[in-house]
């Protein structure tokens, strides 16, 4: 999979592609505008970052540039604006999401994941792992065959473990995960065990393998 | 009631000290016009006093020549003179001669009395006389002449009446005129004055002074505008700082976040080492919680969220009780909503939803344990409360960065925000503490 980040802070663009290597992503960077036109001329990638200030031009009209084409790229928007302008006319010009600056590693990636799976498998987006198998359209699960009850944010929560398989993701970052912006404004991200704890029981319950490990002082990882 | 009537008396008071400008110069015209009009009353008294007594003088010494030329032209025999004198002594009355021995000549003099006329029915009449020695044949005659004089009192009450008359038309007129030069003259100052009044630094509309032909308007007029347009370019200088300045530290947060996220994936890590590595998340999300807050205010100021639209007020509300339903549930604390009716809002949906959030992320936060929360509306007033122990400190309730609760820090931007979204739609948010809870209620309007 091939991904074009768009970033002229170059020391994030690389975290970025660190936190994405283990999932066979192959990263590649641009740091201006012009160069980041450059590359979208030539090359064709499974997922765009783009940063909305670049040196050299606004990524809005990269944006445009990119949607003239006709092209099948996914794009999201990073940007430290967190204007509410930029991001409608962002999704208007046809970006698929939008994340602002500064957000979590983990849902970037979780992002990126399902951005990916959605430009892949359009109308039966499955996810099967072992004996687990979800349905991200329908929004169900099933374990061994057995559909498993999950409320909505366990949901939310096994696919987020799913786009961040094998790595560690911690506390705060699901909880801005669950409740967004609002997260930082909570003085404790406890909440997030309950639905945890709840979604390993079902899935344990259903015969799942445990997959999904607290990693001691840190947070969780879905190890496969 | 004591403090009351002070209070009354002390506004009259104030009022009766607050003066217009013309009024100060009419006051001091008018009592200047006073003392010398005043003045001026035994002035002209004694200049007409004198005009009039020597007039008299020159009366008398004509009449006194006159007889005296009479009495040598006619060679009268003795007995002829002293009859003459006895019939002109009766008949005429400002004229007395009569025969006086030698030893008793004096010097010719001029004198005024005073004595009753019976012909004017006065009791005091003042005469101006003149006493001459004159002789007929050889003889020593003593000569009187007395005229009338208009007397002291009644010269300075004339004086006094006609003085009075002018001073009347005088202030009658300083009034007239001072109206007159008050709607007239300072109608640009007003028309300034206004202008300033309607004046709002936020609004960034400069405002427009007409130009006017007094020289020291225009110059105040100018002075105005300069400051105006300092003011509103240094505001706006420190808008756009705050605004930058959160600008450039969301990268640096960025970095910040995701080395943490990296870092956490280091296998060679201890538990310990881990364990702090995760603790940063928390002060890192404080600062970009400030950072975010702080450029919220900075773009509600600019006037930044301008679409409005018609807001369902409940489902606002429902949406944000349902994200935070699990913050509130691990501090075991109840969420009530008992609106029933539909609220229409209009307003930035952005900006409801973020007063919502913020009034009840705070709830949540500075609750007691097992606590609750209410939720109400009677139109126009929306209220939300929550069980507490401690009154927040109503003056810095809504200061920015200044903590209201003695109790818990905190950034001290949330309720700024709230309060700053309110002052922009116009709505009054209010706060009280009644039977151990905070009450926040928000009129619409």
């Amino acid at each position: 999979m091939k991904i074009l980040v768009i970033e002229d802070e170059k020391e994030l663009a690389q975290n970025i592609a660190d936190y994405l290597e283990t999932e066979n992503y192959l990263c590649e960077f641009a740091a201006t505008y012009t160069q980041a036109l450059e590359k979208i001329n030539l090359y064709h990638y499974d997922c765009i970052l783009l940063d909305l200030m670049l040196p050299g031009g606004n990524g809005l009209q990269l944006l445009q540039a990119i949607k003239e084409q006709n092209r099948q790229d996914g794009i999201i928007i990073i940007s430290a604006k967190n204007a509410i302008e930029d991001k409608v006319s962002g999704l208007k010009l046809g970006a698929d999401d939008y994340l602002a600056k500064p957000f979590h590693l983990p849902e970037l990636s979780a992002r990126i994941y399902s951005l990916i799976r959605r430009k892949q498998f359009n109308n039966t987006n499955i996810i099967e792992q072992k004996e687990l198998q979800i349905d991200v359209l329908a929004k169900t699960v099933k374990v061994n065959d057995e559909v498993v009850t999950l409320t909505r944010k366990e949901f939310d929560l096994l696919l987020f473990f799913i786009g961040n398989k094998n790595r560690v993701v911690s506390k705060s970052a699901l909880a801005e995960y669950l409740s967004g912006d609002i997260a930082d404004m909570l003085d404790n991200h406890d909440f997030i065990y309950a639905h945890i704890k709840n979604l390993k029981k079902k899935l344990a319950d259903a015969g799942c393998g445990n997959y999904l490990k607290t990693i001691y002082g840190s947070g969780y990882k879905w190890e496969l | 009631m004591w403090k009351l009537f002070e209070n009354h008396i002390r506004l009259w008071l104030q009022m009766g000290i607050m003066s217009k400008l013309l009024n100060k110069p009419l006051r001091a015209f008018t009592l200047y016009a006073l003392i010398i009009l005043i003045l001026s009353i035994p002035a002209y008294y004694w200049v007409v006093d004198t005009i009039w007594l020597n007039e008299l003088d020159v009366h008398n010494k004509t009449v006194e020549g006159h007889i005296k030329d009479g009495f040598k032209k006619n060679n009268l025999s003795s007995n002829q003179i002293t009859e003459a004198i006895n019939v002109w002594s009766q008949i005429q009355p400002g004229v007395k001669i009569r025969q006086v021995q030698p030893f008793e000549v004096k010097k010719d003099s001029v004198y005024e009395v005073i004595r009753p006329n019976k012909y004017a029915n006065e009791v005091g009449e003042r005469f101006r006389g003149r006493s001459t020695y004159f002789y007929i044949q050889g003889k020593p005659y003593h000569l009187l002449v007395e005229t009338n004089v208009e007397e002291t009192h009644e010269t300075v009450i004339a004086i006094a009446v006609v003085t009075i008359l002018f001073f009347s038309l005088l202030v009658i007129g300083f009034i007239l005129l001072n109206r007159k030069i008050s709607t007239q003259i300072w109608r640009p100052f007003k028309n300034t004055l206004n202008q300033l009044k309607s004046f709002d630094l936020n609004s960034q509309k400069p405002i427009k002074l007409a130009v006017s032909d007094i020289e020291e308007f225009e110059e105040l007029n100018q002075v105005l505008t300069k400051l105006i347009d300092n003011n509103i370019a240094v505001y706006n200088q420190q808008k756009q700082f705050t605004e930058n300045a959160s600008h450039e530290l969301q990268t640096p947060l960025a970095l910040l976040k995701s080395k943490i996220d990296l870092l956490l994936q280091d296998k060679n890590l201890n538990k310990k080492q881990l364990e702090l590595i995760t603790t940063l998340n928390t002060p890192l999300a404080r600062v970009s919680r400030i950072n975010k807050n702080l450029l919220l205010l900075a773009k509600i100021e600019n006037h930044q969220y301008s679409d409005e639209q018609i807001i369902h007020l409940n489902k606002v509300l429902n949406e944000n009780i349902e994200i935070l339903s699990d913050y509130a549930a691990n501090k075991q604390v109840s969420i009530e909503n008992l609106i029933k009716e539909t609220i229409m809002i209009n307003g930035n949906k952005h900006l409801l939803e973020i007063m919502l959030t913020n009034l009840l992320v705070n709830a949540i936060k500075h609750n007691i344990e097992n606590g609750m929360i209410g939720i109400n509306y009677q139109a126009p007033v929306f209220s939300i409360y929550n069980s507490a122990t401690n009154s927040l400190n109503k003056d810095t309730l809504f200061k920015r960065f200044i903590s209201a609760s003695s109790q818990s820090p905190n950034n001290g931007l949330g309720l700024s925000i709230v309060k700053e979204i309110c002052n922009r739609y116009n709505w009054t948010i209010n706060y009280t503490f009644t039977n151990n809870q905070h009450h926040f209620s928000i009129t619409f309007q």
